[in-house]
């Protein structure tokens, strides 16, 4: 189970890339393999603001649908476009070409709260 | 692993559901569906049971070929989608779907050989080419027929059935001789596939399946099988029901729906037609081979036409997409 150090999680099985004012996020290698292979993803709305917990974007894969949760409060700011016509790019790269969008947040958004490598791996592995 | 009318299935190997299905399109892959029914059925009496249970007359094959029937019930409605293998003059193994087997026993009181085989699929358009490594003799077997083939010295059952849509066979083999005939496979380069993959093949294929596009309140004729019929064979089981259905003429039918949309359809979505509904899905997916959503639906007989437009709803967002004639894709010729 790749669980890259330098990130934060969900448990939704999101990842959040923190950097100043902006996260970029995407799903867990762990929700990847759950979900099988992925041949759509409703896109977020660039734009869009959203508080986090909010149901924002879906994948779909071939055997079932999940929702992706907002994991901060902010509003979308970039979206991975290559995710149209290569939804697999999150099954084959889920914390690189896979990515879904980028946020800007602000200080109430809820970054505290998310899971460090360690916690979100105690989630998963149990 | 799944489980799956009793059984523990893979849905995908490590390739994933994708990768295996255009695998079978372009090459082959072997299944492992020994969750699949067998019953053994044999005696001087053994045909004539069969040809009064199932719609299918085995007068248009003989022995050593594979007929694919319907059971119905008393109301028409299909119990069961089937193939018989006729083994020789009066031995006939008939296979039902996994959860079906005790209803075929019920109706036709043969004997479950199920536990003692395992069946492996090998499907693809290189699959004989790579089923020559292991039996010449199995891998030349014909379409449709049915032969005793010795495996690694032991004798199965060949058969030149499957349900991907491609040229292939199906290995009846003794328990004890399987594993080794799925690992001569996979050696000779076949890739294994889950059942992920068998959904998605039968699906752009156009082939039903039971619980989905067959089952109660659904005759051989709303499924558009009415090829499977033999109305002038004699008395079958459910027609009496079923006659009376055709004459007075069916409400809704199966119908193929395309949506050019990457967006999968899925099972139990409603089916409109400028806005008003007009049918229910009972499968639906993204074709792996055709890039986008491919669906079957029951809909209302008026709108049946190849070209109608209609809209899918899935969970609140429509697709467009349009009435097809299947199969979604078609085997490549030669």
């Amino acid at each position: 189970m790749n669980i890259p150090e330098e990130l934060k999680y969900t448990k939704e099985h999101e990842w959040v890339r923190l950097s100043g004012p902006t996260a970029r996020i995407g799903i867990t290698d762990y929700a990847q393999d759950a979900l099988g292979d992925i041949v759509f993803v409703a896109l977020p709305q660039l734009g869009e603001s959203v508080s986090a917990g909010d149901s924002f974007s879906e994948v779909e894969s071939t055997k079932s649908v999940s929702e992706i949760y907002a994991p901060l409060a902010g509003k979308v700011t970039a979206i991975n476009g290559a995710l149209e016509e290569t939804p697999e790019l999150m099954n084959s790269d889920p914390y690189g070409e896979g990515w879904l969008c980028e946020f800007e947040f602000g200080a109430s958004s809820g970054a505290d709260s998310l899971l460090d490598a360690s916690g979100y791996r105690a989630l998963v592995e149990g | 692993m799944v489980p799956f009318g009793g059984w523990e299935m893979p849905l995908s190997y490590e390739s994933g559901t994708v990768s295996e299905h255009l695998r079978c399109r372009s090459d082959s892959v072997v299944f492992d569906v020994s969750h699949l029914g067998t019953v053994r059925v044999s005696g001087s009496d053994a045909k004539e049971g069969l040809q009064r249970a199932f719609t299918n007359d085995l007068n248009k094959i003989g022995p050593g070929r594979a007929q694919y029937t319907h059971l119905l019930d008393a109301d028409a409605s299909v119990l069961d989608d089937i193939i018989v293998w006729w083994i020789d003059d009066e031995t006939f193994d008939v296979m039902p779907n996994a959860s079906n087997t005790s209803r075929v026993i019920d109706a036709i009181s043969g004997r479950d050989t199920t536990e003692s085989r395992a069946i492996l699929a090998v499907q693809g358009p290189r699959a004989r080419q790579r089923m020559q490594a292991l039996s010449a003799e199995a891998a030349a077997v014909p379409r449709f027929a049915v032969q005793r083939v010795g495996i690694f010295e032991t004798q199965c059952l060949v058969a030149g059935t499957g349900y991907t849509g491609e040229d292939g066979i199906e290995i009846a083999a003794p328990v004890s001789v399987a594993e080794k005939i799925f690992d001569a496979l996979l050696d000779a380069g076949v890739t294994p596939a889950g059942l992920g993959a068998r959904d998605t093949l039968r699906l752009e294929a156009g082939l039903p399946l039971h619980g989905h596009e067959l089952g109660p309140g659904i005759t051989p004729l709303h499924a558009g099988l009415g090829w499977v019929v033999a109305w002038n064979k004699g008395d079958f089981r459910g027609k009496a029901a079923l006659t009376a259905i055709r004459e007075a003429g069916l409400n809704r039918k199966l119908v193929g729906i395309s949506t050019p949309g990457r967006r999968p359809p899925r099972e139990g979505c409603v089916v409109s037609h400028l806005s008003h509904k007009i049918g229910t899905t009972t499968s639906g997916n993204f074709s792996p081979t055709l890039n986008h959503g491919i669906a079957f639906a029951f809909v209302d007989i008026e709108h049946i036409e190849p070209g109608t437009e209609v809209a899918i709803d899935v969970r609140g967002t429509d697709l467009a997409g349009s009435v097809v004639t299947t199969p979604f894709v078609k085997k490549q010729s030669g």
